[in-house]
């Protein structure tokens, strides 16, 4: 199991610093068609902070921000995101993943719409990304202290 | 000003390979570990030059940002293990 | 030539030379912990010195803001990483060089 850090000077970076990654993630997933990034980076990012709490503040309270629940939440509702924005084109008459056709639904202009489809897909990614690569985290941690525990 | 840049990019490149020796030879775990810091914080500089040599310092400064990001918390981990582990990793 | 190239020269200049004398010490001395008095120094001021010296020679412009971000997380992360190595160490049972003469 993961201790609490006994440091106060790696914690208050922590506590700092946390944040401004957030939103530093926020913007690699909302630039994603103008700069490098997209939702995988995005998602990657994010989860490195919520990686870097657990570092420093130990398992517990990162159970009490992020549980395991949450996670099963977050990452099956972004799969639901990018498949379900897939399946909308397919009723609206066009191919799976063809932005052009929510045109119809949304009332603006269909180069309009691509750029509006591309977005809500990447934030399905990034998602999808950042709670399972940090239940695989989650995961390894807790299984050392099964472990721990059959030693006793 | 471009053949500048250059060549302070080449300087630093040298100065990685030096500091290769370290991380190979370097006796224990640690003194790797700094090594490597010390590589990280050099790419970062090197890939914001490469991208002033292309014209593209719009996209290099994303990708260093995350670098920097990406090296301060593999040394934080990294050393979180070996606090409990010790020289015999 | 004008002020700001002459600052941009000096500034990257300066970070060249703070990096190699982080190289050399961290090749040249003989443990682990001088060896990261060296490095945790020198390299924090060399990457300062650079990234103003860039952000200098892009001008004013969103990117220059990043580079300067940059700047100041590296300033605030580099220190908090030699510190997390350092205690390691420390924590581990390494202990610190002496002289030939005090070892006795």
């Amino acid at each position: 199991m993961i201790q609490k850090s006994d440091d106060i000077i790696i914690k208050t970076l922590a506590r700092i610093l946390v944040p401004f990654i957030q939103i530093y993630a926020l913007y690699v997933i909302m630039h994603g068609h103008y700069s490098p990034g997209g939702g995988f980076q995005g998602g990657v990012i994010l989860a490195a902070s919520i990686i870097l709490l657990m570092i420093t503040h130990g398992l517990k309270d990162t159970q009490k921000r992020m549980s395991e629940k949450t996670v099963a939440i977050l990452s099956s509702s972004g799969v639901l995101i990018y498949a379900g924005i897939g399946v909308v084109c397919l009723i609206l008459a066009g191919n799976y993943l063809d932005y052009s056709k929510l045109a119809k639904l949304l009332h603006v202009a269909p180069a309009h719409a691509r750029s509006l489809g591309i977005l809500g897909i990447e934030i399905g990614v990034g998602l999808a990304v950042m709670a399972v690569m940090f239940s695989v985290f989650f995961d390894i941690s807790r299984g050392e202290v099964s472990q721990e525990d059959e030693d006793e | 000003m471009n053949e500048y840049l250059l060549s302070i990019g080449m300087g630093l490149c040298v100065l990685v390979f030096l500091i290769l020796y370290r991380v190979v030879f370097g006796p224990g775990v640690f003194n790797r570990m700094v090594a490597l810091s010390a590589i990280g914080t050099k790419t970062l500089i090197i890939l914001l030059i490469i991208g002033f040599l292309y014209n593209r310092v719009d996209m290099f400064v994303d990708i260093s940002m995350v670098y920097a990001l990406l090296n301060l918390i593999g040394t934080l981990a990294a050393s979180k293990y070996l606090e409990t582990q010790g020289e015999n990793y | 030539m004008n002020v700001t190239d002459i600052l941009f020269v000096l500034f990257m200049a300066g970070g060249l030379f703070f990096f190699t004398t982080a190289t050399i010490g961290l090749l040249r001395f003989p443990d682990f912990f001088s060896r990261l008095h060296a490095t945790g120094k020198g390299d924090t001021l060399a990457v300062f010195l650079s990234l103003v010296g860039l952000g200098i020679y892009e001008g004013f412009s969103l990117t220059s803001l990043k580079i300067i971000f940059i700047a100041v997380f590296m300033f605030l992360a580099q220190p908090t990483a030699t510190h997390a190595i350092s205690r390691a160490g420390f924590r581990s049972g390494l202990k610190p060089w002496l002289k030939e003469e005090k070892k006795s």
